[in-house]
């Protein structure tokens, strides 16, 4: 874990440069750690940093990186699991793109069904619209490349895939994602990064 | 209740304060008013506090409906009562039939109105500021009421003269090197720092495309991070984005470093083709620069 300067009011932490769960694990204790530091305005938690904005009249940059290595070190003593399992009952038959999806991976739609409903998928990263969460890891077998131009519209609600990635759109908006299913679930304030979420079919 | 009746929206009037804090993890961007300088003194005038005021770049015109003090601060729109000329960066009495507009830019982007205890709206995520492409947040639109309580105490303050800007077509922005300032090689900073850049068409709330020499990055892509206000962002056509109050909340292009808060209040008052350099400042000079002004507004 090092620190960087950004800006007067900002620093950014940076685990190792690696999209894993190990590295996401680490970011997510320290992410609900910070959570309760007086005078942190801001934390923009992504796979492996964690952008910190605080109050200048509070801290300066070295006295604010002590007081988050003393507040680590605390976390030590900690062995809760904060994971939460977001369930996302989801509807594979409204669909676009399914079929190619099972055709590009030569399955059965049946099989592309099954695949991503059996993974445990972790939040990495939240952004692109308010509570769009970039969920992996996607199994290899049905990872499939974006589209080659993006929609228009993609309404609120699509399952989506996209090479190892897999996401809802919280909201109408173009995208390029291939959309496999539909869900009527609409609690995207309740997604931080680290949380556990599994595809449920209806 | 009555306030304001919108009788044209103008070319895009929204509802700001000073931004929002503590929501980023969900993917919601600060937002909040472009230029800080003039808003805050927009609620110094009248002595606000925690309020919020209508951003306006053109255009904008109101029906009184409630007599109340009002202060504007900013861009020269040629700002009019009752079609009369009026000075800006100081308050004004209107009453109840009085015609305000703002029908002509003549300097600067960006004005603000601020209303005597500001407008009656419900805060979103803690925050009045307004981001279109969030749905959070008030656009001002034809036939609107923008509420407020109305006062019989007028009241007459006006800023100093030396206080208030002249906006001009060029200025310097003060970088801070950090993220990945590394990944530009020496002979690729001093291009960055030797040229000027343009501002292009592509510039909003939520940044602006330079114009300029191209700077490589040794990197191509990085894995997406939070991106702080102020951000310089090449992306591979080495063309720098400045990334201002609606940026995205994360990004994954190589970034140089960041420009000053003060100085992206200021750049919030240039348009297409005005011309920006950018220089080097340290920490300690830009820390001391920002407490002074928020000590000061």
């Amino acid at each position: 874990m090092t620190f960087k300067i950004i800006a007067v009011n900002s620093l950014i932490i940076y685990f190792k440069q690696a999209i894993s769960e190990e590295v996401l694990d680490q970011v997510q204790a320290t992410y609900l750690a910070l959570k309760s530091i007086e005078g942190i305005l801001d934390l923009t938690p992504s796979y492996c940093s964690i952008l910190v904005e605080f109050d200048i009249f509070i801290y300066e940059h070295k006295i604010l990186e002590r007081k988050i290595n003393q507040t680590l070190r605390g976390l030590a003593l900690t062995d809760e699991n904060p994971n939460k399992l977001i369930k996302i009952p989801t509807n594979y038959k409204k669909n676009l793109d399914l079929e190619h999806v099972a055709k590009h991976n030569n399955l059965s739609i049946e099989e592309v069904i099954n695949i991503h409903t059996q993974t445990t998928y972790r939040v990495y990263a939240i952004g692109f619209m308010l509570g769009f969460a970039y969920l992996a890891t996607v199994d290899n077998k049905i990872a499939t490349p974006r589209l080659e131009s993006p929609r228009k519209k993609v309404p609120k609600g699509s399952v989506a895939l996209a090479d190892l990635q897999t996401a809802i759109y919280p909201q109408d908006s173009a995208g390029g994602w291939n959309i496999i299913g539909h869900t009527e679930f609409d609690n995207f304030h309740t997604f931080e990064v680290g949380d556990r979420v599994q595809f449920e079919r209806l | 209740m009555k306030g304001f009746k919108v009788l044209s929206a103008g070319i895009f009037s929204s509802i700001q304060d000073q931004g929002r804090n503590g929501y980023k993890h969900l993917g919601i961007t600060q937002s909040g008013a472009m230029d800080e300088y003039a808003y805050l003194w927009s609620q110094k005038l009248l002595n606000n506090q925690n309020s919020n005021a209508i951003e306006i770049m053109v255009g904008l015109k109101l029906e009184v409906q409630l007599n109340t003090n009002i202060a504007i601060c900013g861009a020269d729109l040629t700002f009019k009562i009752n079609d009369i000329p009026q000075a800006i960066w100081q308050t004004h009495y209107v009453q109840k039939g009085d015609i305000l507009s703002f029908p002509q830019r003549i300097s600067g982007q960006r004005a603000y109105l601020a209303v005597k205890e500001g407008f009656n709206i419900q805060k979103k995520y803690g925050s009045y500021a307004t981001t279109l492409r969030e749905k959070i947040g008030h656009k001002i639109q034809k036939n609107n009421i923008l509420k407020y309580k109305s006062t019989t105490k007028i009241e007459t303050k006006r800023l100093k003269k030396e206080f208030i800007p002249n906006y001009h077509n060029t200025l310097n922005l003060r970088l801070l090197p950090s993220y990945q300032n590394n990944c530009f090689t020496k002979k690729e900073q001093e291009k960055f720092f030797n040229n000027e850049y343009e501002i292009t068409l592509e510039n909003n709330r939520m940044g602006a495309k330079l114009k300029g020499l191209a700077i490589r990055s040794s990197k191509g892509g990085i894995v997406s991070e939070g991106i702080a206000f102020g951000s310089v962002q090449i992306p591979q056509d080495g063309q720098p984005i400045l990334l201002l109050k609606e940026r995205q909340t994360i990004g994954g292009y190589s970034k140089i470093g960041t420009v000053l808060a003060l100085d992206c209040f200021k750049f919030a008052q240039l348009a297409v083709g005005d011309t920006v350099q950018f220089e080097k400042i340290t920490l300690e000079v830009a820390r001391e620069k920002m407490l002074k002004f928020y000590t000061n507004n």
